[in-house]
């Protein structure tokens, strides 16, 4: 071995060391996450798009056809300008089912296995031209640098060692779709290094060369014009054509899909990407003519003009700089290439062919069976650079991997935008159309035999290159058949859900499907039969914390969320068909009778995840939708939605509040999985016909309430059915309605017991005239004082039967009454008499402290009344043996007259709204809650005002309730007895 | 979506009338750097049109 040789292989080897260390050292933290992971990184990334063939191939092209080399460069300048409309769609998909490759695509929307693996195969032979252009370049190129002929051996050892890296950035992990962020700064490191190379070969063809662009133009203008006169031209259909394949290779190609969609790290970066990604082919495309025209004006007769830039200089740091370039964008791409490939040929043809089983170490065998595939694919490139690729100049070879790839396109592009697409006219077209390459463009590549003459070349120009026949023959055969056969076939329910669902404009309208699996921890039960215990319950647990969900999860709605990511995470790791057989068998739909509905929940939650994508009267009416969800959302009255399959719907604001139950935690829950008691309660107004349920008595969080419901059925033409339900909280008035009734039952009493002292009156005065005349009838002494003492119990008799009456009629507004003075002692006897009466609270000790010198300006009817009741309350706020002091004494010319007592005081939630009517702390039907009202309003008449002291100072419990009134100022009136 | 239209339409138009440009490209005496200048243009009309986008959908 040479020293040149050694050198080489040194740089080379030393370089791709580099590569491992900067892939370390992001995966160990080294290198932050912001840098590892920004959107520079991501666009740089996407690099890996300009492949040997930018390094090598554009300049033989640009040597052939001038500037038509610039195709490769814009068709995927035209894609990325795309992005919102064309690749956006596509990484939605992606992302969602967990889609790692074209061929997980195509299966998935052509719900289609072999739809996958024709796509696989198709992707394996077109690509592996491209893989032999890699090793070509590097073997060339090492010929050039050394100056001898080691390079097909030199390019094995690199294999080698690109494969060694391409496992370890790629293939430590089980997961395909779980990003690397090493694999994905590897790519940018790369594409750095390819882009300072070419730059540097520019600057060098620019200013060493030539002096500068001056000297170039001039070169151009004079010596170079014969030569670039005698360039060929793209014919403008040529130039199109070459425009579409690169245009369709820029996010087809197996590397490229892998890295724009699998790799991606959100949609505004990959929008962001439709600016930068032209931005860094623009800079890569331009030391391409000038590395031409350099070389050209060096030496006019180069024997390969793909490596014009190894004529530039003697210097050996030039060749250095192409090597490197050279060797930087074939690693990349062949990394890349066996990384995504790998993942496809497992699922579509390994998996396909031998579906996994229950095994404890399925990962393990998944992984392991990935590393092979990524060592056979670099393996394959090398061989097919051997047998094919060292016989045929570059452009020969990436126009056959690029018109293969093309093939998909067709696919691809009615899986986005036509939904009537299906998989017999995609199956159709893609053989048509990759039957006419393999035979027109492929086999005579490998085979080495003279194209044949194709059906439509008589349509082109006679002298039209033979990939340009192929192209237009296999596309229109392609379309051609994808359409007929697409119109003329019938379409299954799977395909067109799948379509709905890949579809640009549509929204995936799943099914209400009740599941045969209850409840989440049945899903690992389930599942462990197809994957084992272990793997199961790994891929339930991962699916459940990806949800937020436990595995007590019950609801119809999150189980079925949880079966689609199951199946979405299973994809990314066995492909779309492994994973969709698996989930179909062992965690099957139930199909009975019930009616099955829209998915409502589901298609809400995806619209608002849509919102900023809906434009122009999509947006008016989603905003229209949101309004009049917001109106059901914040109605001050409980409202809930049932299905017809009685599946929540809607459980809005006011509902969560009075149920205490949250509408998160019972959306897409089934009514009879509520808690209690509103599985009866819908259930009830439900069977109930078309009237309400009235005042329904339930308890929730331990307190009585009586609830009013309210039922409509949505039915009509356009209704998905179902039900929707009021809930009105009738408590307080049922409690108002009961009190009033209380109040009047009351009041009846106290109409009552008047009518009885008015009638018992009249005996009595009968009594009193009886005794008054038995003294004047006798003189003995035993007589007279029988007769005192009837007269004195008469008389107590009538205070009592006058109290009465004046009670009864005291709750009467009188306005006007007469005020006159008021002896608060006479008062508060009364009102102790009266409170006797109640027969209730005789164990509480009265004691009236007030004195005869005490006069108010009142109504003594109406201040009696306030004292019944505030000794009333007084009695029943104090336990057996408690006490009650009535005091009065004067301050200023104002008297106050105090009740209190040594109960429980008064509760401070309620000492606010004291004197507010139906205010009390006694149990219904015990209370009215009227009466301290009806003291503030008496009090406030008489110029008065009430303090109330709860506890009084100086004391740890007990009321003291104060009223304060005028005194009496006429000293000449009597007071009232 | 306005400004999706936008770059359909320039995809597109640059599609079907970049051969015009090409023979253009192709003549000796024209500034040899006169493409890439062109596709700067494209690439910072680009930028404005995504910036603008940004602002739409805030």
């Amino acid at each position: 071995m040479s020293v040149e040789v050694l050198g080489a292989l040194l740089l080379g080897l030393g370089y791709l060391a580099l590569l491992l260390g900067c892939a370390l050292a992001v995966e160990r933290g080294w290198i932050p996450l912001r840098i590892s992971r920004h959107p520079a990184v991501y666009t740089l990334a996407l690099g890996v798009y300009a492949s040997a063939w930018a390094i090598y191939g554009s300049v033989e092209l640009a040597a052939n056809v001038g500037f038509g080399y610039l195709a490769y460069y814009l068709g995927a300048a035209g894609a990325f300008l795309l992005a919102p409309v064309l690749l956006v769609p596509i990484q939605r998909i992606t992302r969602t089912y967990q889609l790692a490759s074209l061929a997980d695509l195509f299966a998935f929307r052509f719900r289609s296995r072999w739809a996958g693996t024709l796509v696989t195969l198709v992707s394996l032979l077109a690509v592996l031209p491209l893989l032999g252009i890699q090793v070509k370049t590097m073997s060339e190129a090492v010929n050039l640098f050394t100056r001898s002929q080691a390079g097909p051996v030199v390019a094995l050892t690199f294999c080698a060692a690109i494969a060694a890296l391409a496992v370890m950035l790629g293939a430590r992990h089980s997961h395909v779709h779980s990003r690397h962020n090493s694999l994905l700064s590897t790519m940018a490191i790369e594409s750095v290094v390819k882009l300072l190379a070419m730059l540097g070969l520019g600057a060098v063809a620019l200013w060493f060369v030539f002096s500068g662009p001056g000297d170039l133009q001039a070169w151009l203008e004079g010596p170079g014009y014969l030569a670039q006169a005698r360039t060929a031209r793209f014919d403008p259909a040529q130039w199109r054509t070459l425009l579409l394949l690169f245009f369709a290779a820029a996010f087809m190609m197996p590397h490229l899909f892998h890295i724009t969609f699998a790799e991606s790290l959100s949609p505004q970066t990959l929008l962001q990407a439709s600016w930068t990604l032209p931005l860094f082919l623009l800079l890569m495309a331009l030391p391409v003519p000038l590395i031409w025209w350099a070389a050209q004006s060096v030496n006019e007769t180069l024997p390969f003009t793909a490596y014009a830039a190894y004529a530039l200089s003697e210097h050996w740091w030039v060749g250095a700089l192409a090597f490197i370039g050279g060797l930087a964008a074939a690693s990349g791409t062949m990394m890349l290439i066996a990384l995504a490939l790998s993942g496809m040929v497992l699922n579509h043809i390994v998996l396909v062919a031998r579906p996994p089983e229950a095994r404890s170490d399925l990962y393990g065998w998944l992984l392991w069976l990935r590393r092979g595939l990524v060592i056979g694919v670099i393996l394959s490139g090398w061989l097919f650079y051997q047998w094919v690729g060292r016989h045929h100049p570059l452009t020969s070879l990436g126009l056959a991997a690029f018109i293969g790839m093309a093939q998909c396109l067709p696919g691809m592009l009615a899986l986005l935008y036509w939904p009537g697409a299906n998989r017999k006219g995609m199956v159709a077209g893609l053989i048509g159309g990759v039957g006419v390459w393999l035979w027109g463009l492929w086999l005579p590549l490998v085979a080495g035999y003279t194209p044949p003459t194709l059906p439509l070349t008589p349509l082109t120009p006679t002298d039209a290159p033979i990939w340009y026949s192929v192209t237009l023959l296999s596309q229109s055969l392609n379309i051609l058949l994808l359409i007929v056969v697409s119109l003329f076939t019938r379409t299954s329910e799977g395909e067109k859900s799948a379509a709905e669902a890949c579809s640009v404009d549509a929204v995936i309208r799943s099914k209400r499907l009740p599941l045969e699996a209850a409840t989440a921890s049945d899903f690992s039960t389930h599942l462990a039969q197809a994957l084992g215990d272990e793997a199961a319950h790994r891929e339930v647990g991962r699916a459940l914390k990806a949800l937020n969900l436990t595995h007590q999860e019950r609801r119809p709605y999150a189980l079925r969320r949880l079966r689609d990511r199951i199946q979405a995470n299973l994809s990314g790791l066995m492909g779309p068909s492994v994973a969709r057989d698996i989930v179909d068998r062992y965690l099957p739909y139930r199909h009975d009778d019930a009616p099955i509905t829209d998915d409502i929940h589901f298609v809400e939650s995806r619209l608002e995840a849509y919102r900023s994508r809906l434009t122009g009267l999509a947006r008016e009416l989603d905003g229209l939708r949101r309004h009049h969800r917001q109106t059901l959302a914040y109605l001050p009255v409980g409202l809930c939605v049932l299905g017809d399959d009685e599946e929540l719907v809607m459980w809005n604001q006011a509902l969560s509040q009075l149920s205490g139950i949250s509408g998160e935690s019972v959306i897409g829950s089934r009514r009879d999985s509520l808690p209690a008691p509103w599985p009866w309660l819908l259930g009830s107004v439900l069977n109930e016909g078309p009237s309400p349920l009235y005042k329904q008595a339930v308890r929730l969080h331990d307190k009585d309430y009586f609830l009013t419901l309210h039922k409509a059925d949505l039915s009509g033409n356009d209704s998905r059915g179902g039900s929707v339900i009021l809930v009105e909280d009738h408590t307080e008035m049922k409690w108002l309605e009961d009190e009033l009734v209380h109040a009047a039952r009351l009041a009846s009493i106290g109409q009552l017991a008047a009518g009885v002292a008015h009638e018992i009156g009249n005996p009595i005065t009968g009594i009193s005239s009886l005794a008054q005349n038995l003294r004047y009838d006798t003189q003995d002494p035993a007589l007279l004082e029988t007769a005192d003492h009837i007269q004195q119990l008469t008389e107590r008799v009538t205070k009592i039967v006058n109290s009465l009456v004046g009670f009864a009629h005291a709750g009467r507004d009188s306005p006007g009454l007469p005020r006159s003075p008021v002896v608060l002692r006479t008062i508060t006897d009364d009102a102790l008499h009266l409170i006797h009466l109640a027969r209730s609270g005789e164990d509480v000790i009265f004691t009236n402290e007030c004195t005869d010198a005490l006069v108010v300006q009142g109504d003594a009817q109406r201040l009696t009344q306030v004292m019944v009741n505030l000794l009333g309350n007084a009695r029943d706020a104090c336990s057996p043996e408690g006490s009650v002091h009535i005091t009065a004494g004067k301050q200023a010319d104002q008297a106050w007259w105090c009740v209190t007592d040594d109960g429980q005081g008064i509760d401070p939630k309620v000492r606010d709204h004291l004197f507010e009517p139906f205010t009390t702390t006694k149990a219904a039907g015990e209370g009215t809650g009227l009466g301290l009202s009806l003291a503030y309003q008496i009090i406030n008449e008489h110029h008065g005002r009430i303090e109330v002291a709860s506890p009084p100072p100086g004391t740890s419990r007990g009321t003291a309730i104060t009223l304060w009134l005028p005194l009496f100022q006429q000293d000449d009136q009597l007071p009232h007895v | 979506m306005y400004v999706y239209r936008i770059m359909l339409f320039l995809v597109f138009g640059g599609y079907l009338l970049s051969p015009l440009l090409m023979d253009g490209w192709s003549d000796p005496s024209v500034a040899w750097y006169r493409p890439f200048v062109i596709w700067g243009g494209l690439i910072a009309l680009t930028l404005w049109l995504e910036q603008k986008r940004k602002l739409d959908e805030r």
